[in-house]
């Protein structure tokens, strides 16, 4: 009925429902699955509405790669949960599932049958994930966003860009970060509670789980809050190393942070040991940082003729880190990656085998497998589950 | 009932911000984390930071605490002896030096599975444990830029952005999940294992998307608040000094209702905007009507508005904002600590409500160095008043 047998990761033998028209949801799946979990998309005959999400992969705007990407791995299976049969089909699922992920809106929940009570009632056993933008409780459970809504509800979006984009363009409204970051650290922490509630299974029976974008989000942006702990209120402007940072070379940008003294001298010697950079005064770190923009001038200057590359792979000899901004194209070739395994070829359909990315760790000295590409709608046959 | 991960106890050895967040996560879900440090090598937030701009010790660290402290210099045989005490009643042995170095101790997998055999090892680093590049130094700046998300993030016509902290909490929320994952499978099969984290690797699972366009030939770059289909999406001046709203408008009937809702309904059938794909390629535009809306109003009350017509919309909040905020407060999200003064100040908590067991989130302040070792030292590892005290001699413990 499914590839398990061919999984081999740390969760396989786990099953995993998720009902999701959201990245949160859907990447806590496949977070799960590419683990080993066999997980099963719950989607309307119309399909998932990440399918019709872009980027597109094809021109016909047919092929998510939005999609693609959570889904990989996934099954599909058309599930009509405003239908006394779909909801049938929903019960039997549950009562052979460990972890049922879902991110229905609070209002249209009970008339499911997928609020709190109704599924702990019916599913004693179950991890039951609710995936929200803002959670299932407090005063602003009901409230809907996008990542963009999120990422400036979390404070992260308030505290970018920084450096040398703000230099530029100071008076520019805050710009936020890539693609699905606020929603895919919804996911993440959706993932990490159900596992969290998983291992308490055996004495506690299953839970619900009550997951919050923004709480995720804000956790990951947490040391804004300890700074204001501290008396000191973060701004995008400010919020910028004292030196070193998005360095412009002349064909891209290097990444520059040394915060070792060791790595302050390796600098000094890769910059050619200029007079300015010999100062006795700049052997303290302190004056280095009050000094901060007027070191980075020089940086600059001298970078400016200088090719990324060159920059790299010198500044690496001399242990300072130094990291090229790579481009997508760039991760996908990189030497480093293609050794780990970063990648796996995957079916997409319509448009054919694509290196996906897997997962960003590995286990036991190998890269996790990911059992496929996304599903074609309703590859998981009903018979299967008895519905 | 207990916390969910009551009963877990993990040896960390982990340094910086993104090995810390992990354990900081796990025992505010009821691990207990015994921090090793020694008063050669203190963690970071306990010596000045002035790249950053922290000109001396910080008096509360988010990611230290609810931990327990143990002092153990691993420079010396007898703290790696003593290391491998710890490791041999733990669960989980967590690590994030640079690749090479915890062999080099003598504190590798191996010898640590020859102490406990069911032992899960998590090792974070920069680039992971294998691969040409796995000796690189680095920090979340270069997770970001190496990992394509400092690259993909920025305004369209302008250069890349650095990633902060985020980049190395999100290393750390990553970790977690592969370390209960692990622990799953230990539960299932009575294995331990190796987890591997390459926080380049975290950046770019941020952007499986763009890597996915980009093996299918295309050219994804970065695009500031652009949204592949929605307008208005974006993040727009609202009343007062630097104060903004993001607004993301994401269907033809939200359209509408934002056109009613700034009182200009003709907007709705204008031949520019009245198609999702209209606005879009008219976004321009569109901005500056939006703005004209935004600008009028103080940003609180145009997202009540906005979220009350059905429109995704919030005020781009600043930091006390944040801490002050009820609904993040309903979820203990925000919460408050005390510091060692007695004095309170609001700390970030483990992002997840539980319905069952006992309170999670964060249960103490930062530990001082070494709080801990009568319970470690002496209940856990069952030593004597006089070996502590030749340890010490020896300076393993120090």
């Amino acid at each position: 009925m499914s590839n398990t047998s061919l999984t081999t990761g740390p969760l396989s033998g786990l099953r995993v429902i998720v009902n999701a028209t959201g990245v949160a949801a859907l990447y806590a799946a496949r977070l799960l699955g590419t683990m080993g979990a066999e997980t099963i998309l719950l989607e309307p005959p119309a399909g998932c509405p990440l399918r019709r999400e872009g980027p597109f992969l094809d021109e016909a705007g047919q092929a998510s790669a939005l999609f693609a990407y959570l889904a990989a791995g996934a099954h599909s299976l058309i599930c009509e949960l405003d239908t006394d049969h779909g909801r049938a089909m929903l019960g039997g699922l549950l009562a052979q599932a460990d972890i049922f992920i879902d991110d229905t809106v609070l209002a249209g929940r009970q008339a499911s049958g997928l609020d709190e009570a109704a599924v702990a009632a019916r599913h004693p056993q179950l991890i039951h994930v609710s995936a929200l933008p803002f959670g299932a409780h407090g005063p602003k459970a009901h409230w809907t966003a996008e990542d963009i809504i999120l990422q400036h509800a979390s404070g992260e979006g308030n505290l970018l860009p920084n450096g040398l984009s703000i230099e530029l363009f100071p008076h520019r409204s805050p710009v936020k970060i890539h693609g699905h970051f606020a929603s895919l650290q919804g996911g993440l922490a959706a993932a990490l509670g159900a596992l969290a509630a998983l291992w308490a299974r055996p004495e506690q029976g299953g839970q619900y789980v009550d997951i919050s974008s923004q709480d995720a989000t804000l956790a990951v942006g947490a040391f804004a809050i300890q700074r204001l702990g501290d008396g000191s209120v973060e701004h995008r402007v400010e919020r910028s190393f004292r030196y070193g940072g998005v360095i412009p070379c002349a064909d891209g940008h290097v990444e520059l942070l040394t915060l070792e003294q060791r790595q302050w001298d390796g600098l000094v010697k890769l910059l050619g040991e200029p007079d300015w950079a010999l100062d006795p005064a700049l052997a303290d770190s302190l004056e280095r940082s009050r000094q901060g923009p007027a070191i980075n001038g020089h940086i600059r200057a001298w970078a400016g003729s200088r090719k990324v590359e060159d920059i790299v792979r010198e500044g690496q000899k001399l242990s300072v880190p130094l990291a090229k901004y790579y481009s997508p194209a760039e991760v996908v070739r990189d030497p480093h990656e293609r050794v780990r395994g970063l990648f796996q070829p995957v079916d997409v359909a319509g448009v054919g085998l694509l290196d996906m990315l897997v997962s960003p760790f590995h286990v036991d000295g190998a890269p996790l497998v990911l059992n496929g590409g996304p599903p074609v709608l309703g590859d998981y046959r009903r018979a299967t589950v008895g519905a | 009932m207990a916390k969910p991960l009551s009963g877990i106890r993990i040896a960390d050895f982990t340094v910086h911000n993104a090995g810390p967040f992990c354990t900081h996560l796990l025992s505010q879900l009821g691990a207990e984390v015994i921090k090793v440090e020694s008063a050669m090598r203190p963690d970071a937030f306990r010596k000045p930071h002035p790249v950053y701009g922290r000109m001396g010790p910080a008096t509360f660290d988010q990611v230290a605490s609810t931990k327990l402290s143990v002092r153990i210099n691993l420079k010396k045989p007898g703290g790696i002896a003593l290391a491998k005490r710890l490791v041999a009643v733990s669960d989980v042995a967590a690590e994030s030096f640079r690749p090479g170095v915890i062999g080099r101790l003598g504190l590798g997998y191996d010898a640590l599975r020859a102490v406990k055999q069911d032992i899960i090892m998590l090792c974070v680093s920069s680039s992971g444990q294998s691969g040409p590049d796995s000796h690189f130094a680095g920090y979340a700046p270069l997770f970001g830029a190496w990992g394509g998300l400092g690259e993909m993030t920025g305004y369209a016509d302008g250069p890349p952005v650095e990633m902060r902290h985020v980049m190395d909490h999100t290393v750390g929320m990553n970790a977690a999940v592969a370390t209960l994952a692990a622990l799953q499978r230990r539960r299932a099969t009575g294995r331990g294992g190796l987890v591997d984290v390459s926080a380049r690797e975290v950046a770019s699972s941020l952007l499986g998307e763009a890597l996915l366009l980009a093996a299918a030939g295309q050219q994804p770059h970065r695009s500031g608040n652009d949204h592949p289909r929605m307008a208005p999406h974006g993040v727009y001046p609202a009343a007062g000094e630097d104060r903004w709203i993001a607004i993301a408008v994401g269907s033809d009937a939200g359209w509408r209702s934002f056109a009613t809702l700034i009182g200009a309904a003709e907007l709705a059938d204008n031949p520019r905007f009245a198609t999702e794909p209209l606005r879009h390629a008219n976004r321009a535009a569109l901005d500056v009507i939006v703005s004209q809306w935004t600008a009028t109003l103080p940003a609180e009350d145009a997202a009540e508005r906005l979220q009350a017509a059905g429109i995704a919309a919030h005020a781009s909040w600043t930091t006390p904002e944040i801490a002050a905020d009820p609904h993040l407060r309903t979820r203990r999200a925000i919460v408050d600590v005390a510091e060692p003064d007695g004095k309170e100040r609001a700390a970030v908590g483990v992002p997840m409500r539980l319905s069952k067991g006992a309170e999670i989130g964060i249960e103490r302040g930062t530990p001082k160095l070494g709080e801990h070792e009568d319970y470690v030292y002496g209940d856990l590892l069952g030593l004597t008043r006089a070996e502590r005290q030749a340890l010490a001699d020896d300076e393993s413990i120090y």
